[in-house]
């Protein structure tokens, strides 16, 4: 079962996949995909780390390339999440929008390809405006794709809002 | 207490309105005053404290509506930050206690919790 779940900031989309998460069976791998850069993205780590403690979750740290990543045994994965690896194609690996869409798309599959079950989590950061700058446009464009990209493939789509899941799709 | 969510100019009064029988003048944006409807709830939150502080408050509100501020980038002033953070947890807790949680989109309402 492949399973997206969407969310805006502080929605409780982390929350919620690691609730499905941890209600399925197999050794279970956290694909933690958020680059430590600076004193904020430290301490969202950091306390995202301790919401995975003593739960019996194999954490890979995975920045760029997903499609490069092997788990150990069969399992299952949380991928958390779509936003960071756009951010991370585009900005650090220094990727154009297509190849960057196309990493991403491919190395979720090659994922899915490897597990039982895969939750992956991501962003709704489409309803704020649209007077960003060219770099911030490219990313909600890519990233965009992305979601639909992997919602078509995926069996089911949740939204989160306020905690609460909403299916969309499955 | 209902919970009202949903992005600017999506309905959300009108729907309180409609729906739940109540006046403009029963709406307001102030807690302190004793309205059954508190509207802009994202406005007097900027941080946990805030919300700590009025959480009673809000509880004992018949409808408290609040525009989704959580779904556009990731602002890059650490005070927006923590007020989008504090506005999106603080929503949570209120909809674990809400009897219905409401979202608007296009002036329709998705009943979330009921």
């Amino acid at each position: 079962m492949r399973t997206l779940v969407i969310g805006g900031g502080a929605s409780g989309k982390s929350e919620y996949a690691e609730e499905l998460f941890s209600g399925l069976s197999g050794r279970k791998y956290y694909i933690a995909t958020m680059m430590p850069y600076g004193e904020d993205s430290l301490w969202r780590i950091e306390k995202h780390r301790q919401a995975r403690r003593n739960r019996g979750f194999f954490t890979l740290e995975h920045y760029v390339d997903i499609g490069a990543l092997r788990l150990p045994e069969r399992g299952a994965a949380l991928l958390e999440c779509l936003g960071n690896l756009t951010a991370n194609e585009l900005f650090s690996r220094g990727l154009g929008e297509d190849q960057a869409f196309e990493s991403i798309v491919a190395g979720i599959n090659a994922l899915a390809l490897q597990c039982e079950d895969l939750v992956v989590v991501t962003n709704e950061v489409f309803s704020g405006g649209n007077r960003y700058d060219e770099g911030t446009l490219a990313y909600i464009r890519t990233l965009g794709r992305v979601n639909a990209a992997i919602a078509a493939r995926f069996d089911r789509v949740f939204e989160v809002v306020c905690g609460i899941p909403a299916a969309i799709k499955g | 207490m209902i919970l009202v969510v949903g992005g600017l100019a999506s309905g959300k009064r009108s729907y309180v309105k409609s729906e739940y029988g109540f006046s403009d003048e029963q709406i307001s944006s102030s807690i302190s005053e004793n309205f059954p409807v508190l509207f802009d709830l994202q406005e007097i939150i900027n941080t946990d404290e805030d919300s700590e502080r009025i959480f009673p408050a809000l509880l004992n509100k018949r409808v408290v509506i609040c525009t989704d501020i959580g779904c556009g980038i990731v602002p890059l002033d650490p005070a927006e930050r923590e007020k989008r953070e504090a506005v999106g947890r603080l929503c949570i807790r209120l909809a674990r206690e809400a009897e219905r949680v409401v979202r608007i989109h296009c002036g329709l309402p998705q009943i979330l919790k009921d």
